[in-house]
């Protein structure tokens, strides 16, 4: 990585590859207990991003009962009588549960990765903003709202066409300046600046979805 | 025996990834229109990951058949993927909501099972044992409200009488320690492999020395040997410790009918972190006695083995312990409107966020602007209201869309000039709503009354309702802007302005130069006698007249240079912000430009100028200020309270004699007198030679 990149806190999008190799073979092999980052291509098989996905929440959330199921004239329709056996077991979850689906994706125009998330619940059906942050802990939500480097906003997925959660990286590189001047010689020393750039931008961007990256990479920092 | 209870078995549950139905919309509306035949569809499963929520039967994008059209969204799931377990499945998609509870379900249900059910006698469940979980799915996609009704089905052969359950424990109570290790490490291997991974049944085969090797379901001859213990294993979806998963059923029945057991030892499989875990898996026994009594009925002592003979299905979904179908809504995130609404919103928060956190939004959102004039100014002023976040524009204008117009008036293209042409009030407001599908865009086909222009008296009782509809106009908005073609169409709503202290913002183009000013408050809406700022005619000292009369032909026609609309409208609009986010408002003073005025620094948006003159010829701008005139034909208090009291019939007089204007303010006196010191008038009329468009 170059210097000037370094010094602006951003990385070129093949560092960021570089980099994420590197991240991916670190977090599975000190967190192999947790779920496991994977790289996926895009479907020009050029690009690609690290993806992390069905993370299971457990959610404090009530049961929303019918608000899970919005349209008109849902239950009006008398349906007739369905075959069911007594060698079915018809269990409803306890808890309600949702999913957390992350992406980190590089990008161009800032030059640097941004974090894309969605959430959903055990139906599939998408989670709203508010609700999101309700599953937030206390930390995260305060840092959204504190800080003037992050904010959440929905945009389109670049690669799915879909709308997505992000934190949006019009702050990135400034924090990512601060972390990586804090140390300078060292890294350049040591080299391993590249690697280390997503194991730091990480455990910055990780704490505002609550997201805690293993004390075992950190030490690394 | 009366301690034997049935095998209760847990149901599938099923989970729609939002890309199912986005890829399902989009298939629909590009290629199957209304085409309701049935679609085959592939679904994914993995075993249980987690001791507390079972996992699902998912619909993902890559579920439907792909387009051929549309680029695939993430890698193809190409076999061998450990957490996605193709099943093949089949989606009855219905074209209306009545269509949709009208499906003959117990039918739909059979012809699936009854798939299974030829699958297992010709062998071919054994070679894709997946085929075992197939499933049916029906559906109502409603493309206009962007909500979708759906119900599963996951069908399973009914054993007849049910399967009774022997033992049913966790696999590591089952096995012994050498046992559970062999066990776990041949599972593993058969779940890393990119050959096995996601084929979902399997043979368990452990020998007396407690080595276990795991094998296709097709290989059970090979398994047959003394000594052997021999489990068939399949994944679980489930997690409940005292019920294995639905897959197994149809399992049962295949056992029964290929290799006619009366006795099965299964293996639940479950992991827990990508490892097999033989805590949470269980080991049970079933003993199927599905008597072949019921030969009596074919006659051919086969029962089920006969396979013309069906068995009955379950196996539609329940929804939280009901029998209804579900409803999901993706307005949000595939309604375009909505899209476009949060994507606009986006933008205006970013510029807040990061730039100006003073900025009033709300403010911006519900504040109603009234555009009289639609034409070059109006086009562009409502295009960069519409940017600020302003939703709510009404724009007044008579005329309809001529073929010079869409080159300089951006609302319009070439069809609005056809047949004669649209009005232009209407064909903007559709613009409008073309680019921004959440504006509150309001036409209204008007002529604004103008002195100068006399009136016929049988046009009298028109004239006096377009007065009064102006007047009501000005009313009900919040912000004016005067973006008429002449100067003394302005008079009337400046009037009407300084009536009602609206806020109120000129711009007027020459060939080459232009003003935007923002008019001051009106004469009676404050009590204390600071001097107000000036209008549109304050430095007047003749009474607006017929300046399109008598006028040469290039004089009369609107000839600007094509920079200026868009320079002075944008102004115009970003002069609105400044008077909106400054806490005095239309009583702001006038700043001027570059100053050392320390008022300026305070303001987040810089400086709020009384009246910008600009000229593209000098590529120069520079902003002025100037006070109101107490003879003003438009704003002076004289005038307003002469409105006040007489109303309409002021007003009419106002239009048909103009001096009229000019003796109720003294200005005729005011010239009077000028002209009687003999004084050298430096004839200050550039504003007469200004040709407004």
């Amino acid at each position: 990585m170059s210097t000037k990149e370094e010094s602006r806190g951003t990385l070129s999008s093949t560092d960021f590859g570089v980099a994420a190799s590197a991240f991916i073979l670190n977090w599975n092999t000190i967190c192999s207990s947790f779920p496991q980052w994977t790289w996926v291509l895009s479907h020009h098989q050029v690009e690609g991003y690290l993806s992390l996905e069905n993370i299971l929440l457990s959610s404090t959330q009530e049961e929303h009962g019918e608000l899970s199921f919005p349209g008109p004239g849902k239950h009006s329709h008398q349906e007739d009588p369905i075959d069911v056996d007594d060698a079915t077991l018809v269990h409803i979850n306890p808890c309600k549960v949702h999913y957390y689906d992350l992406h980190i994706i590089y990008c161009n125009s800032y030059r640097v990765p941004v974090l894309y998330f969605r959430a959903y619940d055990n139906d599939g059906e998408p989670l709203e903003c508010d609700e999101i942050e309700k599953d937030l802990p206390a930390y995260s939500k305060k840092a959204l709202s504190d800080s003037k480097w992050t904010f959440i906003t929905q945009e389109e997925h670049p690669y799915l066409n879909r709308p997505w959660y992000k934190l949006h990286p019009c702050g990135t590189s400034e924090w990512m300046k601060l972390l990586f001047h804090a140390d300078d010689d060292a890294l350049a020393k040591t080299g391993v600046a590249i690697e280390l750039y997503l194991v730091a931008w990480l455990s910055v961007v990780g704490l505002v979805v609550g997201l805690r990256i293993p004390f075992e990479m950190m030490k690394q920092l | 025996m009366a301690s034997e209870s049935i095998v209760v078995f847990a149901q599938f549950q099923s989970a729609v990834d939002e890309g199912f139905w986005h890829r399902f919309s989009s298939l629909k509306l590009n290629k199957l229109g209304i085409d309701d035949s049935p679609i085959p569809i592939t679904g994914f499963y993995a075993p249980c990951s987690h001791p507390q929520v079972s996992n699902h039967l998912t619909l993902l994008a890559e579920s439907l058949p792909s387009e051929s059209n549309e680029q695939s969204s993430t890698a193809a799931t190409s076999g061998g993927n450990r957490n996605r377990c193709p099943v093949p499945g089949i989606l009855y998609n219905t074209n209306t909501i009545e269509s949709f509870h009208a499906l003959d379900k117990k039918s739909l249900l059979k012809a699936e099972a009854k798939k299974i059910w030829d699958d297992i006698h010709t062998g071919k469940a054994v070679e894709d044992s997946a085929v075992l979980s197939r499933f049916l799915l029906i559906s109502f996609a409603d493309l206009k409200k962007w909500t979708f009704h759906y119900w599963f089905a996951f069908p399973a052969l009914v054993l007849d009488p049910p399967a009774t359950l022997v033992d049913l424990r966790r696999a590591s109570q089952y096995f012994s320690l050498e046992e559970a290790k062999s066990v776990s490490a041949a599972c593993n291997e058969w779940r890393n492999s990119s050959l096995t991974a996601d084929v979902p049944f399997f043979l368990v085969c452990v020998d007396p020395n407690s080595l276990a090797t795991v094998k296709h379901i097709k290989d059970w001859e090979t398994c047959q040997s003394d000594g052997n213990k021999l489990l068939f294993g399949f994944y679980d979806p489930c997690h409940l410790p005292n019920n294995p998963g639905w897959p197994l059923r149809n399992f049962l029945a295949l056992i029964s009918v290929r290799w006619n057991l009366k006795s099965v030892r299964f293996l639940c499989y479950r992991e827990n972190r990508g490892f097999a875990d033989l805590g949470l898996s269980l080991v049970g026994e079933a003993l199927i006695t599905v008597p072949q009594g019921r030969a009596a009925k074919t006659g051919n002592g086969l029962g089920w083995r006969d396979h013309q003979c069906l068995p009955n299905a379950v196996g539609w979904e329940q929804n939280k312990g009901r029998q209804v179908s579900r409803c999901i809504s993706l307005a949000k995130s595939m309604d375009p409107t909505r899209l476009a609404i949060s994507a606009a919103d986006l933008n205006l928060k970013l510029m807040r966020w990061r730039a100006l956190p003073s900025l009033n939004l709300n403010a911006l959102s519900s504040m109603k602007c009234l555009l009289l004039g639609a034409g070059t100014l109006g086009c562009q002023v409502a295009r960069m209201l519409m940017a600020w976040g302003v939703r709510k524009i009404t724009l007044v204008d008579n005329g309809r869309v001529a073929m010079s117009n869409p080159l300089r008036q951006s609302l319009y293209t070439l069809d609005d000039c056809l047949n004669g042409g649209e009005y232009k009030a209407t064909a903007a407001v559709k613009s409008l709503g073309r680019i921004f599908p959440a504006v509150d865009a309001e036409g209204v086909v008007m002529a604004i009354p103008m002195p100068g222009h006399p009136v016929p008296s049988q046009e009298e009782d028109n004239v006096l309702e377009d007065c009064r509809r102006l007047h009501d106009l000005v009313d009900s908005h919040d912000a004016v802007f005067l973006l008429t073609d002449t100067r003394e169409s302005r008079w009337l709503p400046t009037l009407l302005c300084a009536n009602t202290n609206k806020i109120t913002i000129t711009a007027a183009l020459g060939f080459d130069s232009f003003l935007v000013m923002r008019h001051g408050a009106g004469p009676f809406s404050s009590n204390d006698e600071r001097q107000r700022l000036g209008c549109y005619f304050c430095s007047d000292v003749v009474a607006p007249i017929d300046s399109t009369a008598n006028r040469t032909l290039d004089q009369q026609c609107t000839v600007t240079r094509p920079g200026l609309a868009p320079i002075a409208s944008a102004l115009a609009v970003e002069l609105l912000v400044g008077i909106l986010h400054h806490p005095q408002g239309i009583f702001a003073d006038g700043e001027l430009a570059n100053s050392s005025n320390s008022g300026s620094c305070e303001q987040p948006l810089g400086v709020l100028p009384h009246q910008i003159r600009g000229s593209l010829s000098q590529f120069s701008q520079m902003t002025l200020v100037g006070q109101s005139s107490n003879s003003c034909t438009a704003c002076s208090s004289t005038v307003v309270s002469e409105y006040q009291e007489r109303g309409m019939e002021f007003i009419i007089q106002a239009i048909n004699h103009p001096t009229y204007l000019e003796d109720l303010t003294g200005l005729t006196e005011l010239m009077k007198s000028a002209s009687s010191f003999q004084l050298d008038w430096d004839n200050d009329d550039d504003d007469d030679d200004c040709i407004e468009i």
